[in-house]
């Protein structure tokens, strides 16, 4: 008998048609059996990426500045909108969206870009997006030094320690973050323009939410019409932002039973997402 | 299950196996491009077979080769039976572990050491790290990179990569080892050094199935060959017979075809091409 159990045996056939649970239980097993493969492929994302500029990681440092400087010369000195403290009051915002934006566009690629080693052999799909996603977290964690000397060097009266709680309110976004990398990088294995039309939309979804304005003045400007609060509402990135910037900027507790709902929603759509990737995942060797 | 053990029964069984491409997902698709199709209803004949009604078994210790010309389905052969594609008819049954070797210049990031390459690809196959470390020595050995092993893969030769996946592929020990197209690889030493390999894991019972156009290598060390064509199984027997078999039918397409042409060329000559568009 113990010969038997040496010998794994496999049997294939289309007539075998899992059903969602199935999918379901065999994607956690396949990402909690993996992790040491999804450590690799961060490991080498980063290493790749520190390995081809000048300055290394120090980007992660700089970048999120260079933005910020940007941003404060439009807004505050060109057209004079400025808000109170604003070089902290956009940094809230710019370095969670360059996180985000980050970790979508490199899930977009991450299973067309394996192409060759999908067509060679079989393993489970579903850990290129998560690592790509994943790899993000670590120039976010970056951007978290900078955030940290423009509260204590310039802005030390609005330093408090509500900032403690960021990594609660970045976790809903990792999640969220997380849902969408599954259903963009299997879909852009069929449709190519997934990755086109998630630049120009990002780029539009940034302006649409509350990143260089506040949720206040969208408000004054709409004179008392609800409708634009319930549209708020439902962008997910007003949500984070508000609740970044009550942690760094207002020195305040974040709105929880948003963030809770924001959460929740995430879940699901990490399920359905998780599905809809391992639906799709047995054609992607066909379609490469 | 009980007769599962290597060395005796099959390790391979197919059964009626069929793979159908559709070509509506090409690599250049965009939403544009399908919604066009759906509206002018070019849908039809947008489907054709890589493998039809495919059946055979391979038995622990046999080296099958499967020959055929270009476009024959023999990569979707070996696609399937490791288990990357999902047959659209019939069944696939393997028993043991599978390894596969399939156009070795593709490394795995070549951003990465050697050394890391190994580990990296030991991950994605799904053996765990102890296991890895207890044969990464074995690999580095048999490759036999001498310094480049720590250098990143970006400054290998091809024949360096070729040597790389080949050690990798074979050092992890497995029951069935799917090769595609390889063995034509690496300097001359390596080449004796592969066939070497090949043949001690043919003595220790395992299955090898072989897609290969070196055709002395097929009658030399193979002792069962598959023809394809179309998709097709054509024959299935000796390697000596249905190599003479392959270079008949290859002979006579090459005729047909330059038949073919003649009569086109003369054709041509008396302008009747032109008129008959």
């Amino acid at each position: 008998m113990s010969a038997t159990l040496e010998v794994p045996a496999s049997f294939r056939s289309s007539a075998l048609r899992p059903g969602t649970l199935d999918l379901l239980r065999e994607a956690v097993w396949e990402v909690l059996s993996r992790r040491r493969l999804i450590r690799y492929l961060v490991q080498a994302d980063l290493k790749a990426k520190g390995a081809n500029t000048l300055l290394g990681n120090l980007w992660w440092v700089i970048d999120p500045l260079l933005q910020m400087g940007v941003y404060v010369v439009l807004v505050a000195i060109i057209f004079q909108r400025s808000q109170p403290d604003y070089p902290l009051f956009v940094f809230a915002a710019i370095l969670p969206w360059k996180w985000f934006r980050a970790s979508v566009r490199d899930a977009i690629g991450s299973v067309r870009s394996q192409d060759r080693l999908i067509r060679q052999i079989k393993f489970p799909k579903i850990v290129l997006p998560i690592a790509a996603a994943s790899s993000g977290i670590a120039s976010f964690a970056f951007g978290l030094i900078p955030l940290t000397g423009l509260l204590l060097i310039f802005f030390p009266h609005r330093a408090s320690a509500y900032v403690l709680l960021l990594p609660a309110v970045a976790l809903v976004q990792f999640v969220f973050t997380m849902a969408l990398a599954l259903f963009v990088s299997a879909a852009n294995v069929f449709f190519r323009d997934v990755a086109i039309v998630a630049r120009r939309g990002l780029r539009l979804w940034f302006y649409l939410s509350p990143g260089l304005y506040s949720v206040e003045q969208v408000h004054d400007i709409a004179g008392g019409q609800s409708w634009v609060g319930v549209l708020m509402g439902l962008n997910p990135f007003a949500t984070l932002f508000e609740a970044y910037r009550a942690v760094v900027y207002d020195a305040t507790m974040p709105d929880w039973r948003a963030l809770a709902l924001l959460l929740a929603a995430s879940l699901v759509l990490l399920v359905i997402g998780t599905w809809f990737f391992k639906r799709l995942e047995p054609s992607f060797a066909k379609v490469l | 299950m009980s007769e599962a053990t290597p060395g005796d029964g099959w390790a391979i069984d197919t059964r009626g196996l069929g793979v159908r491409y559709s070509l509506r997902f090409t690599r250049k698709t965009t939403v544009r491009g399908t919604l066009n199709n759906l509206l002018r209803r070019r849908n039809r004949a947008m489907d054709f077979w890589a493998l039809r009604d495919v059946s055979f078994r391979v038995e622990h210790g046999e080296v099958l080769a499967v020959i055929g010309p270009n476009g024959a389905g023999k990569s979707t052969l070996l696609q399937c039976l490791a288990g990357i594609i999902t047959p659209d008819t019939g069944v696939v049954e393997v028993r043991g572990r599978i390894s596969t070797l399939m156009s070795l210049n593709v490394g795995f990031d070549s951003q990465l050491t050697g050394v890391e390459n190994i580990l990296l690809a030991g991950a994605f196959l799904g053996h765990s790290h102890e296991w890895m470390m207890a044969r990464l020595d074995d690999i580095v050995e048999f490759a036999d990179l001498g310094p480049f092993i720590d250098a990143p893969l970006k400054v290998y030769s091809s024949g360096m990569r070729a040597r790389l996946g080949f050690s990798i592929a074979t050092a992890v020990d497995p029951d069935i080892l799917l090769i595609d197209e390889v063995l034509g690889t690496g300097d001359q030493v390596f080449r004796e050094k592969s066939k070497a390999r090949i043949v001690e894991m043919v003595g220790a019972a395992k299955a090898i199935v072989i897609v290969t156009h070196d055709l002395d290598w097929v009658t030399e060390f193979c002792n069962r060959a598959l023809l394809l064509d179309h998709g097709e199984v054509v024959a299935e027997g000796a390697p000596q017979d249905l190599v003479e078999l392959y270079r008949e039918r290859s002979a006579r397409v090459k005729s047909k075809r330059a038949r073919r042409a003649e009569r086109f060329l003369e054709a041509a000559q008396r302008g009747e091409v032109a008129a008959r568009r």
